[in-house]
């Protein structure tokens, strides 16, 4: 149904382009090009004289006039999102909501990532989320610490409150569909890379090889504003030389497990941390539909992954034991924003930005709510697609968002340097999360994003005890194990 | 999984080198020019052209040699590997004491008939020092209960902080009676007069709390690196904005 749809759109604007016969005068020299025949199909609908469409090559370079930021355009604004995850499929539907013609190249339309797949409560309701595509509402936690000392996180929550549990080929196919409604082109296709013909105000030309149809086609597109949302191997970012992060490695193996043993996990997500499992985050074992995500991540140590794998199946043991291992993931998880967020008129979000959480790694909910930032930004500056925006109106979603998430994310790096350091810290760092006070700022930070300044005195009890704490369990520490720093690498 | 352990399995008797080296023998091929750079240039640079670039896996924060001693996954995963190789003396936690998941302190009673709470500290120092180097697995039917919170706060200060109390006493007295020293020859004010004085109370504060945090010369690097750590992510953040005026929220 899906691509049957795309296959028209794609149908649909060549016949559009081809009254205007775009290839047979102008002498490209590529055969084919989307941003043309889009765009002489766009300007024919917006009443545009059809003398000015394509005659020759000149006269193509005077359409494509370069345009000074804040300049009217006679055309609606062109954006191409690059990568179709929850940040580009929510920045591409934004910009398609205000009129702007959006391009949204995705290569694998299915692509199951290996991803915990956990939502915040919060997202289900910000972005009007079906509850069909929450497989499991987990509302309990088991922290285990490295003596196995195991806390039960969840006696908290309210009877409707829970930590939705998704697949991602289903979550990133609806908010892709959503966007298609909405007006967006969706683009099956590779990107392969981008140039600006004619200097930094001109437009991007950007090749892809799409998959459009029966075979390869390479295609060139042309746009005014590009949003790199194609994840922590970006290829946007490395063209516009944003600048490299430190990444974790997570791994996980999806492992299905009998029924009696799946029961268990029903609405159950355990975390084991240890210098075992990781020696700077933390192992998991995650329901899933009709299995469970055993996996386990590390920055420092990423040739030893396996090992650490191993450690976490053994941590888990039983639980899981008997279970067949059915799909085997291995994904990089940015630890911290590149140094280039925004360069000229491309702007990057998501996990392509680097906007993972440190101590819990979560990333869904910060790209999909980046992508509607930056798509809405982009709205609000061109005014709804009618003029050029500029370096200093992306920079209006990058400032937004770094006054609205910078205190969660630093409350997150200093709970991963306090309590990742050591085996110690980890034992204190369970002992702490046995307090209901701790768990309830949790999940309350967690489920809805927001750091509420919780009731003084009970935060300085909760200092006393977590100081306590960390003291007791580094002086029961004799053996000279691993201590992690998270400094200067 | 099997290249890494036939790797290993030929340097048991380096068991003692790192983890990572003993194992991943490319580190140290990759490692190697790089060394040699520092000694002599230019024929370094040619060797280090012919490198392979790094893999995925050891770029982007992996640590490696000198920066990753003592970060790796020592105890732990060694031993876990020593147990594949069957070489490993395999240790399982087990003590009479340790009924139902938790030490019974009955058993802990010292001569007085009071708890002696220097054995459950020593008791459970041991129990945490196997479990470092032998993880079990976590178990539903044996759930852990003991609670370190149960040992009373002043077993932890006699135990712990006392032998250091000494020390740190012993050295804010000295350092406090030079500087008085100092202060009397300079301006004259005896030890009596510089007491009874806010700027001599101050002071006098002032060098025992800084004894406390910093003891020796290296608690110096400490602090330096902890400050470090404390402020890199925020200098990660705001590397974005450097030389770049800031939008208003509402422009």
């Amino acid at each position: 149904m899906k691509t049957i749809s795309r296959m028209t759109m794609v149908a649909g604007t060549k016949a559009a382009a081809a009254p205007g016969s775009v290839r047979a005068r102008a002498p490209l020299a590529t055969p084919n090009r989307i941003g043309n025949t889009a765009r002489s199909a766009v300007s024919q609908m917006a009443g545009a004289p059809a003398g000015r469409v394509v005659v020759s090559r000149r006269r193509d370079l005077s359409l494509n006039a370069v345009y000074q930021d804040g300049q009217k355009l006679d055309r609606p604004l062109r954006v191409a999102i690059v990568g179709g995850g929850p940040a580009g499929a929510c920045a591409a539907e934004e910009c398609a909501k205000a009129g702007i013609e959006t391009f949204m190249v995705e290569r694998k339309m299915d692509n199951c990532k290996p991803c915990g797949g956990a939502i915040p409560l919060c997202m289900i309701d910000e972005f009007d989320l079906p509850s069909e595509i929450i497989d499991r509402k987990v509302n309990r936690m088991k922290m285990i610490s490295p003596s196995n000392v195991e806390v039960d996180i969840g006696s908290t929550l309210k009877p409707n409150e829970y930590i939705g549990m998704t697949r991602r080929e289903i979550l990133d196919d609806y908010l892709r569909q959503r966007a298609e409604e909405n007006g967006a082109k969706v683009i099956n296709g590779l990107f392969m890379g981008m140039e600006q013909k004619e200097g930094e105000k001109g437009p991007w030309t950007m090749k892809i090889n799409s998959y459009e149809g029966e075979e390869k086609k390479k295609v060139d597109l042309e746009v005014d504003v590009v949003v790199g949302a194609d994840g922590a191997n970006s290829r946007v970012a490395k063209i516009i030389d944003a600048g490299d992060f430190d990444y974790a490695i997570a791994y996980q193996e999806r492992i299905r497990i009998d029924d009696d043993r799946m029961k268990f996990y029903e609405n159950l997500a355990e975390m084991y941390v240890g210098d075992d499992v990781s020696p700077d985050f933390y192992g998991w074992v995650f329901p899933k539909y009709d299995h469970v995500g055993v996996g386990t991540g590390t920055v420092i140590n990423k040739p030893a992954i396996k090992e650490y794998q191993d450690a976490i199946r053994d941590r888990a043991g039983d639980k899981i034991s008997g279970g067949q291992i059915i799909k085997i993931e291995a994904h990089p998880i940015p630890e911290h924003p590149r140094p280039k967020r925004i360069e000229g008129r491309v702007a990057l979000v998501g996990d392509a930005a680097g906007y993972v959480t440190k101590c819990s790694g979560e990333g869904i909910y910060f790209a999909a709510k980046s992508g509607r930032m930056c798509g809405e930004a982009i709205a609000a500056r061109s005014k709804q697609g009618t003029q050029m925006i500029g370096e200093r109106d992306l920079r209006t979603y990058l400032s937004k968002w770094d006054r609205k998430y910078w205190p969660t994310y630093k409350v997150l790096d200093i709970l991963q340097k306090v309590f990742y350091r050591s085996n110690a810290a980890r034992e204190a760092f369970v002992e702490m999360c046995s307090s209901e006070y701790v768990q309830r700022m949790t999940f309350d930070s967690y489920l809805y994003k927001t750091v509420v300044p919780g009731n003084p005195i009970s935060d300085l009890k909760l200092l006393w005890g977590t100081v306590g704490s960390i003291l007791r369990s580094n002086a029961l520490r004799v053996s000279q194990g691993p201590t992690v720093t998270f400094g200067r690498k | 999984m099997a290249a890494p352990a036939s790797t290993s399995m030929t340097r048991t008797t380096r068991r003692t080198t790192l983890f990572r080296a003993a194992r991943a023998p490319r580190v140290t091929v990759r490692r190697s020019p790089v060394s040699r750079a520092s000694e002599n240039g230019s024929t370094a640079v040619v060797e280090a052209k012919k490198e392979r670039s790094p893999s995925p896996l050891e770029k982007g924060g992996t640590l490696d040699g000198e920066k990753a001693l003592g970060k790796d996954p020592a105890g732990a995963t060694k031993a876990k590997l020593n147990k594949k190789l069957g070489t490993a003396s395999e240790q399982t936690f087990e003590d009479e004491r340790w009924v139902n998941q938790t030490w019974d302190l009955s058993q802990f009673s010292g001569s007085d008939g009071n708890t002696d709470w220097d054995a459950v500290i020593d008791a459970e120092m041991e129990r945490r020092r196997i479990l470092e180097e032998n993880p079990s697995p976590s178990s539903l039917k044996e759930k852990v209960l003991f609670d370190t919170a149960i040992i009373p706060w002043w077993a932890w200060v006699r135990r712990f902080h006392l032998p250091e109390a000494e020390k740190i006493n012993g050295r804010a007295a000295m350092v406090g009676y030079f500087m008085a020293l100092v202060i009397d020859g300079l301006t004259g004010t005896g030890i009596w007069d510089q007491q009874n004085s806010f700027l001599g109370k101050v002071a006098l504060n002032v060098a025992v709390i800084g004894i406390m945090f910093i003891g020796s010369t290296s608690d110096l690097g400490k602090l330096k690196g902890l400050w470090e750590e404390a402020t890199f992510y925020d200098e990660q953040w705001n590397k974005s904005w450097e030389g770049v005026e800031r939008p208003e929220d509402d422009e």
